[in-house]
């Protein structure tokens, strides 16, 4: 096999975000960059998701958790401790992990359902707590004062620069992904998401393997809502941590096909571009929501392996192809 | 063999929708954005031609809360606004005094109640869309957001709906405040109890989210200043349903007075179980959710209940009000605006739907101050407004720390009584010059 055939489970879905960040640069249209970050910042977050879910097995209902407490925590360095966007993200990205691994030690002991109830209190409990907690503002947030893009060359290039990082972001996420995917840690990850149990009877180290799985799996998260709150200007509690968006999260990861390097990426595009062609649409966008729960509906119902999964089932060159 | 075709159907129908999202197959808006030239062509005469008429379509584009937790006041805002919109259409629209003739035509998208695509949209607007002005969405956690990339590229947005101060003390130049702002959306009913009860004992209870929390946070100190005694602040989650337990704190504060709520649906819940629970407060006074017409709806348990108001019909602001204050009047009058508004949507207008309404009448004024529909001319022309409408007072801060600052309305009280046939009414009880009726206190037990 050819070097590059050997990579091509890598390359493909890396190929569909280069094509993502360079479409606004083609058409010079900003509002199609700003399509274009809603559906990269989809596609970090559900492949981030994908390496509990897909490759562990573990439903988090709550997995949005991270994307709240690393933005929150990297926005108020750069809002109120003039902190530079850098530090901020890298801050964001290293709370979420720490977080997520002092979660893990605690409720990765359980499984299925009770597992599944657990993230949305650890959700909802993080929810709260920043309510009340005033240093990041309590339940008005923190807001950005405008001069602050002044720093990057003005607001509208660092919305640029955000759209740019966010693409990187993904990039990084999928390729997280696919490195787990090909190792031997990856391989103890599936084990477990078939018969833990057996997993470690064969010599995985399960309760381990999860926790740094779940750490690896919320990094990101917390460095893209750094990146979207930056973006937004200001946070509240309820923007982030929306429990309706962790759901999103597991609808684009098993649309796409769970398990997989390149189905989040897909479910994370059709999801979105989905949702974003709806919205804008003068048919549809008075019905949208109706139309969009009818479309993921007939998707569960006929293709529950996902995309990725139903089109490796096609034919051998897929199999071989889709990662 | 079927399940196969089906199945493949199914996926292909998903893929090419999300590649016609992102591949720039998006519909061109249902409003020409563009400036159109009307075919009037001048005669070729070479004397005296006369004047050619220009038309100019000028387009205001907004997000609104089609679904979600802001849909009802936000569909009220909207048709406020769009019945500007349409007055304006229908009468010729606005001739400038090179005889241009503007009218207006409108775009707008459902942001679903959240911030996840507001930035997305707005960014739709201005550039797909080629908006020249905005207004805001509903609420002002959305409007933050608008806010940014409407300062971004250089679009005037008047906001409505957006109360937050903090909004305005972020150094935005073209972003214009319509609601009187949060922090004082309660010191006037704190003003009323000092007539009513000076010793009353006040329990603050809100929703925790960032408009209650500001209104909350002008409040207190008020009430302080003013001598009362603050004896329990309580802050709930914005989806409670259960006020039991608040309700026993309320009551073992001993609190004589409840002021605080939040939006609409906690707002209504919180008085019915208050009147529910009938723990003996003399006086009721909620955000948000009183002053709309469905309030009504919870039957006894609305009575007495008050609460503040940007607007209301039945006092209205008038002309004869601007000229004793030396200010200029602009616009229909209260009672013209309330009967095309139920003649169009059958439902007497709240503040919501006065506050859309006038934020087209104010973008209206400033293009006729500016004598243009450029946007430093406009932008000009709304630093130096000073007008007065059946809204009430509009001038802006311009100071730097606070530019768009609202600093110019007042809000008045209104409190559910019962009219002589027995039907629940909304009679605006303070201030006292334009009240309709005296203030029901203490609030008596059915």
């Amino acid at each position: 096999m050819r070097n590059w055939q050997k990579y091509i489970g890598i390359i493909i879905p890396l190929l569909v975000v280069a094509g993502l960040m360079l479409y606004p640069t083609v058409t010079g249209k900003a509002a199609a960059r700003e399509t274009a970050f809603t559906i990269l910042k989809a596609i970090a977050l559900a492949s981030s998701l994908n390496i509990l879910l897909g490759y562990t097995g573990y439903v988090s209902f709550g997995h949005i958790v991270f994307f709240g407490f690393g933005g929150y925590v990297g926005f108020y360095l750069l809002s109120s401790q003039g902190a530079s966007l850098w530090i901020a993200i890298l801050a964001g990205g290293l709370s979420s992990g720490i977080l997520a691994f002092l979660l893990g030690k605690a409720i990765l002991r359980l499984r299925g359902a009770y597992f599944a109830l657990a993230t949305i209190g650890v959700n909802e409990a993080m929810k709260a707590f920043i309510n009340n907690f005033d240093l990041f503002g309590g339940p008005t947030g923190i807001t950005l004062n405008f001069k602050t893009y002044l720093a990057y060359g003005g607001a509208s290039k660092a919305l640029e620069m955000a759209f740019f990082i966010v693409g990187g972001l993904a990039c990084l996420a999928i390729i997280m992904s696919y490195v787990i995917r090909t190792s031997k840690f990856g391989l103890g990850l599936l084990a477990i998401r078939e018969n833990e149990d057996a997993a470690e009877v064969m010599g995985v180290i399960a309760p381990d393997a999860k926790t740094w799985a779940y750490v690896l799996s919320a990094i990101i998260p917390g460095m893209i809502g750094v990146l979207f709150f930056f973006k937004n200007g200001n946070v509240e509690p309820h923007d982030a941590f929306p429990l309706h968006a962790s759901i999103e999260l597991l609808v684009m990861v098993m649309l796409g096909g769970q398990g997989t390097v390149l189905g989040p990426i897909l479910g994370a595009f059709a999801y979105q571009g989905m949702r974003g062609y709806l919205v804008t649409s003068d048919f549809f966008k008075d019905i949208q929501l109706s139309v969009s729960g009818a479309l993921l509906l007939i998707i569960v119902l006929f293709i529950p392996a996902g995309a990725v999964g139903w089109l490796r089932k096609r034919s051998e060159l897929l199999r071989r192809v889709l990662a | 063999m079927k399940r196969s075709l089906f199945n493949l159907f199914a996926l292909l129908a998903v893929l090419s929708l999300a590649l016609a999202a992102c591949g720039g197959a998006a519909p061109a808006p249902t409003a020409a954005p563009a400036a159109t030239t009307a075919a009037t062509e001048a005669p070729a005469a070479p004397t005296e031609a006369p004047a050619v008429a220009v038309e100019k379509t000028v387009t205001v584009g907004f997000t609104a809360s089609q679904t979600g937790s802001q849909e009802v006041s936000s569909k009220r805002q909207v048709n406020g606004f769009n019945l500007w919109m349409n007055q304006v259409n229908e009468a010729g629209g606005l001739t400038l005094s090179d005889g241009t003739i503007v009218k207006f035509a409108a775009q707008s998208y459902d942001d679903e109640s959240n911030k996840e695509r507001v930035q997305e949209l707005y960014t739709r607007l201005i550039t797909e869309d080629k908006a020249d002005f905005l207004i805001s969405p509903y609420s002002s956690g959305l409007t933050a957001a608008a806010a940014v990339i409407a300062e971004q590229n250089g679009k005037l947005m008047i906001t409505t709906g957006a109360a937050d101060d903090d909004t305005y003390k972020q150094g935005y130049t073209g972003v214009f405040q319509l609601y009187t702002p949060g922090s004082l959306y309660l010191t006037s009913t704190v003003d009323m109890i000092k007539t009513l009860d000076p010793a009353a004992k006040i329990a603050i209870v809100n929703e925790s989210d960032k408009f209650s929390t500001a209104v909350v946070g002008g409040l207190k100190p008020y009430a302080v200043a003013q001598g009362f005694e603050v004896v329990l602040e309580e802050a709930y989650a914005s989806d409670t349903a259960d006020f039991g337990p608040i309700i026993n704190k309320i009551k073992d504060s001993g609190a004589t007075v409840v002021l605080g709520g939040g939006h609409y649906p906690d707002g209504s819940t919180f008085a019915r179980q208050l009147y529910e629970r009938k723990i003996g407060i003399q006086f009721i006074g909620i955000l948000v959710a009183p002053p709309d017409s469905k309030f009504s709806e919870l039957g006894d348990a609305a009575l007495g209940v008050t609460g503040p108001s940007q607007w209301e019909g039945k006092a209205t602001h008038t002309e004869a009000e601007a000229k004793g204050l030396g200010i200029e009047w602009f616009g229909p009058s209260g009672a013209d605006f309330a009967a095309a508004f139920e003649a169009a949507y059958g439902d007497k207008p709240t503040y919501h739907a006065a506050g859309g309404y006038t934020a087209g009448l104010l973008l209206q004024k400033a293009i006729l101050n500016a004598d243009s529909v450029d946007s430093e001319a406009v932008k000009a022309a709304l630093d130096a407004m000073n007008i007065f409408t059946f809204y009430g007072g509009i001038k802006f801060d311009t100071s730097a720390e606070a530019h768009g600052l609202q600093i110019g309305h007042s809000m008045v009280v209104i409190q559910w009584q019962k009219n002589d046939a027995g039907e629940l009414v909304r009679e605006v009880v303070w201030p006292a010059d334009v009240a309709t009726k005296s203030p029901i206190f203490p609030i008596t037990a059915p």
